[in-house]
């Protein structure tokens, strides 16, 4: 598949600020963000623990509210959107990959895949459907429990629920956190392949220098502030920069 | 451990909310009742202290001299007159004495003004509806009277009356009417010259308080004798020994008593009526608390399921099981007492509103409401018993969890397999529903405890097999909700199915309830039939009865002696003894008695003669032959009959007589109903009317009327009325009961919230990524509320299957009594299931409300 010329931009945000808690125990978790995220990229945002990259992918993907500034996904500014309004754009736009927790117990594989679209009541395209599959290799787990997959298995049916519905951009936090590291880079793998084959946009969070290096592009994050950005990252140069930062 | 135990429950209380509620609700129930029966009796006793008070000794028939028959509970029956103006007289001149006073009490209703106009027309609810007359002769002494003139004067002549001060009020009289009062003999007037007070505060319990002269109430009585004498002392006497010294002079039979020790015997006796309303009452307050326990189980089954890492972490750092077990139940212990503490407090609103309703209604009859020591004692028992037996098996089951669990990853139990629970189910079923058969059916001498154990047993085995049903039944619903509700429909299928004890539980609760209603509305609607049968089959076109008693004998002739009147019948009961054993005898007239009814008796109901008596099964079931001769114990002694014919059915007495043979029985006939048949002169009211003839509601204003002049308070219906108003009593039984139960369906409803709040808490993760991913907040809560409808709608299912099988038994097992068959009830089981629908949406709303706000970045990072 071709990636566009001239990327667009999946998701923006222009001087977010998020603050926690008043007046002396307040907390600045964003001070004064500018982002863009590129379509068809596959962005790593790290940063030592509390420097708010969790509230950076939350506010970005509108699970979170910015206490103050502007963000948008596909051209849609969703810091103004009511709360089912910003639903019904989680829903249309945005794919989501959790470090764990990802799947409904009580949903088979397949069942799980499909979900985003059962809820917004749109047909499976059965084409893509078998393609996902196929290349995340759950042909044979579909109609297993949730219980019943390994954490490498259960990460996957994720990933192909967070593609099933193209979404504009999907968000992964600390997809790999709880693998092992041959699972954690099948992983990666595939979703660095989501990116270069299908041109699927990917903004992941992670502490892993390794699992950053499968990214196109690096955004460091040090209190609330974006610090540092680095592209076409290797797992030596990650860690040197981490290093600098004092981790 | 008991400061980890009270922690425990306020580190999290809103888990243990409605559990302590639906305790509190079972206890309140209990508690209201003991501390409204309790208010009634002082209410009475106090009247008993008022009507005794001045009086320092009562001279009356002896209780204990009594034949059994005629002992009576109840404690303003009117007695016979037993003594004579010499007793009168030879007690006034026992040393000691100063005053003895002859008292008889007349049978009677005193009227209101318009109560010729108000009889004709008037149902038989309203007829005389002026609450019960008590009329007694004036003495003109307050001690003796225990009346005093407030207006007015006094009786002083014959033809004059008093009444109470209330009374006059109500009714609508002013001193100079003419009162009028209904006897046996006619409507009798008299001229209201005074108002009395009774006691210090007229109360009366809604009584009319009526006086007149002495010997108008020995001629209004017929009986030339006094019932009791009223004795005052002399000043500084010793009662003791002037009741002693009384005895003395005292005919056989008779007794004296203090007044003091008469209120108290009188209280006593009450007290024991009311025992029967207290065990009654309390016997739903448990059905309540049963129910309750059913909730209890189910949250802490699941609060022990969440905190499993909680308690495996415990046993890691060396923490007992036994210790595990003994803080839960600790935990319980806090609960119950909290929960009984609210219980009694919501018992006393209720019985202060209830008292309140009823005061309203009919006139102040409560003492002041208090909170009894009993009342307190039982709640706090009941309340902690029911808890802590309930949270017993999840205790046991917490202090089994292993160290190892603290390790695991997932808090959410591994599915069990079901079939002990389905062995142990089906045994108890089968155990319930063969002990429920052998109480039905058997002879026994306590069928209820058979029945009511069994019942217990076989609800108990219905819950444990309903999670065999509900798993595959979800399983079976989940295509259909899927297409309804989408997404949101299939998972609330999956909920029910993942933990299908917590959803049969929880369903089981509310079956409980509906199974009763169920039961008795199988009841009521196949005894509405056998009703409609009754009146179907009856050829009477009018009954008579009293509104207040017996149908006088001048009432019947007036009846007999009227145009169009074919033949009059009239029955009476009453109870008479056989072989050491109460049983009721109907008396009737033979010769008319075929003519209103098809009676099912061999050989005709023609053909019993004086001295003869038909049997019933339930004596033949004794081995009573035809040919035999049997002795029954009346009031007049013992008469020995021949028995020369059986009786189809049980429903109409035990023992068939004429009137003459039950004049030797009992005395003088009270007659209950006299049924007349109309000759062919008067038509039918939709009869083709060309020349003009009398219809029989136009005959029925006329017999209204023509007894409405002496008789205001005998009232004449057709079949129809009657078949009407049964069925009104019917209705409003069921209608009792259904309030009655509404506690334990409410508290069954709250265990639908209680079990979906909980499992809203242990799928927060869950709900969270639903969020995420896009479920909109309206949707999560359509989810939770076709989750709780459908539990509530399969407990209401499973109710009413349970209830008519339950209700169609007892209707067979009563098959001598009239019942031909079973009715079901099919209009009440299909409002008993919409209300269970609608009812489940409402038990939804919070949990449902709870489930669609959550914070979803909470809710994804929450410890699972």
């Amino acid at each position: 598949m071709t990636t566009t010329e001239v990327p667009e931009l999946a998701a923006t945000m222009r001087s977010g600020y998020k603050d926690y808690g008043q007046g002396e125990a307040a907390v600045r978790a964003l001070d004064g963000i500018n982002v863009d995220i590129a379509r068809s990229e596959f962005t790593a945002i790290m940063g030592p623990s509390g420097s708010g990259k969790s509230t950076l992918l939350h506010t970005l993907a509108g699970l979170d509210k910015l206490s103050a500034g502007e963000s948008t996904i596909a051209d849609t500014t969703i810091t103004s959107l009511s709360e089912a309004q910003i639903t019904e754009v989680r829903r249309k736009y945005i794919g989501f990959v959790f470090q764990s927790f990802n799947l409904i117990p009580s949903l088979n594989a397949k069942e799980n895949i499909t979900l985003p679209l059962d809820i917004s009541g749109t047909k499976v395209d059965p084409a893509w459907f078998d393609e996902i599959i196929s290349i995340l290799g759950l042909g044979d787990r579909l109609t297993h429990l949730p219980a019943e997959l390994s954490g490498g298995q259960q990460q996957r049916v994720a990933v192909a629920r967070a593609l099933v519905s193209r979404p504009e951009i999907i968000f992964a936090d600390e997809p790999s956190g709880n693998l092992d590291s041959k699972s954690g880079s099948e992983l990666l793998s595939f979703m660095r392949r989501a990116v270069k084959d299908f041109g699927q946009t990917i903004v992941m969070v992670t502490h892993d220098p390794t699992a950053a290096s499968y990214a196109d592009r690096i955004l460091f994050l040090e209190d609330g502030k974006i610090v540092d950005e680095m592209r076409e990252p290797t797992a030596d140069r990650v860690l040197d920069r981490m290093k600098q930062m004092g981790h | 451990m008991f400061r980890l135990a009270v922690k425990s429950v306020r580190h999290n209380p809103k888990r243990l909310l409605l559990t302590a509620f639906a305790v509190a609700l079972g206890v309140s129930l209990v508690a209201a009742t003991q501390i409204f029966t309790n208010s009634l009796s002082s209410g009475f006793s106090d009247l008993f202290d008022d009507i005794y008070a001045g009086t320092d000794v009562i001279v009356e028939a002896d209780p204990d001299a009594q034949s059994e028959t005629e002992q009576n509970d109840d404690p303003f029956a009117i007695s016979d007159g037993i003594f004579t103006a010499d007793d009168v007289t030879a007690v006034g001149n026992v040393e000691g004495v100063s005053i003895a006073a002859g008292g008889i009490q007349v049978m009677g209703a005193v009227l209101g003004p318009d109560y010729a106009e108000d009889a004709v027309g008037s149902d038989p609810l309203t007829a005389g509806g002026t609450g019960p007359s008590q009329i007694f002769n004036w003495y003109g002494e307050p001690a003796v009277d225990q009346s005093t003139v407030v207006d007015g004067r006094g009786v002083e002549a014959d033809g004059e009356i008093v009444l109470d001060i209330d009374a006059v009020e109500n009714l609508g009289y002013a001193i100079g009417d003419e009162v009028a009062i209904a006897t046996d003999s006619g409507v009798e007037t008299f001229e209201l010259v005074g108002t009395v007070r009774f006691g210090e505060n007229n109360n009366l319990q809604g009584a009319t308080l009526a006086y007149i002269s002495d010997a108008e109430a020995h001629r209004l009585a017929d009986d030339p004798n006094y019932a009791s004498i009223s004795v005052i002392a002399d000043e500084g006497a010793n009662l003791d020994r002037v009741v002693t010294r009384i005895g003395d002079v005292l005919p056989e039979g008779t007794r004296a008593i203090t007044g003091e020790d008469k209120a108290a015997e009188q209280t006593e006796a009450l007290d024991d009526v009311l025992q029967y309303v207290d065990i009654f009452a309390i016997a739903f307050g448990l059905i309540a608390l049963f129910v309750g326990a059913y909730i209890i189980v189910n949250t802490f089954r699941i609060i022990v399921t969440q905190r499993t890492r909680e308690f495996g972490l415990m046993r890691a750092i060396g923490v007992t099981g036994k210790q595990i077990r003994s803080m839960i139940l600790l935990e319980a212990l806090v609960i119950a007492i909290a929960a009984s503490t609210l219980g009694i407090i919501m018992g006393y609103l209720l019985a202060l509103a209830f008292a309140g309703l009823v005061t309203m209604m009919s006139g102040d009859i409560f003492g002041t409401l208090t909170l009894p020591l009993d009342a307190v004692l039982w709640s706090y028992a009941l309340g902690t018993a029911v808890t802590l037996i309930a949270a017993f098996m999840p205790a046991i089951h917490a202090s089994r969890i292993a160290p190892m669990e603290a390790l695991r990853e997932s808090a959410t139990s591994g599915k069990k397999p079901l079939k002990v629970r389905n062995i142990v189910g089906a045994a108890m079923f089968l155990v319930g529903a063969g002990l429920v058969t052998v109480g039905l059916y058997s002879d026994f001498d306590r069928p209820y405890i058979w029945v009511g154990a069994g019942a217990v047993t076989l609800v108990i085995g219905a819950t444990l097999l309903s999670a065999q049903i509900l798993s595959p039944l979800a399983g079976l619903m989940r295509p259909a909700l899927t297409r309804m509700f989408r997404v949101d429909g299939k998972l609330a299928a999956n909920n029910i199915q993942r933990e299908p004890r917590r959803s049969s539980n929880t369903a089981a609760a509310l079956m409980i309830g509906v199974m009763l209603l169920a039961l008795v509305a199988t009841f009521t609607e196949s005894l509405k039939t056998v009703v409609t049968a009754e009146f179907a089959t009856t050829k009477a076109d009018f009954f008579v009865s009293g509104a207040q008693g017996a149908v006088p004998a001048g009432a019947i002739d007036i009846v007999e002696s009227l145009d169009g009147v074919e033949a009059i019948s009239s029955i009476g009961f009453d109870n008479a003894q056989y072989d050491g054993v109460t049983y009721s005898v109907a008396m009737l007239e033979p010769e008319t008695a075929g003519l209103m009814f098809e009676y099912q008796s061999e050989p005709a109901v023609e053909d019993l003669g004086t001295g003869e008596v038909y049997i019933a099964p339930t004596i033949a079931d004794l081995g009573v032959n035809v040919g035999d001769e049997i002795t029954l114990t009346g009031s007049e002694g013992d008469v020995t009959l021949e028995v020369t014919g059986e009786l189809g059915r049980s429903a109409d007495g035990d023992f068939w007589v004429d009137f003459a043979t039950g004049e030797d029985l009992m005395g003088e006939v009270q007659v209950v109903q006299t049924m007349v048949l109309l000759d062919d002169s008067i038509v039918a009211d939709d009869a083709d009317n060309a020349d003009n003839a009398t219809t029989i509601s136009e005959q029925q204003t006329i017999l209204e009327e023509a007894l409405a002049e002496d008789f205001p308070l005998i009232f004449v219906a057709q079949p129809g009325q009657l078949e009407q108003l049964a069925n009104m009593f019917i209705d409003l039984l069921l209608g009792v009961i259904s309030a009655l139960l509404g506690s334990a369906l409410v508290i069954a409803l709250l265990g639908v919230a209680n079990t979906l709040l909980l499992s809203v808490t242990e799928r927060t993760r869950e709900i969270g990524l639903l969020r995420a991913v896009g479920l909109k907040r309206s949707a999560v809560w359509r989810m939770i509320t076709v989750e709780s409808m459908v539990m509530a709608v399969f407990g209401t299912i499973l109710g009413m299957v349970l209830g008519v099988a339950l209700g169609s038994a007892l209707v067979l097992s009563l098959a001598d009594f009239g019942f031909d068959g079973v009715t079901i009830p099919w209009i009440w089981l299909i409002v008993y299931t919409v209300l269970a629908a609608i009812a489940g949406v409402l038990a939804a709303i919070w949990p449902a409300w709870r489930a669609s706000r959550l914070d979803i970045l909470q809710a994804i990072a929450a410890d699972g």
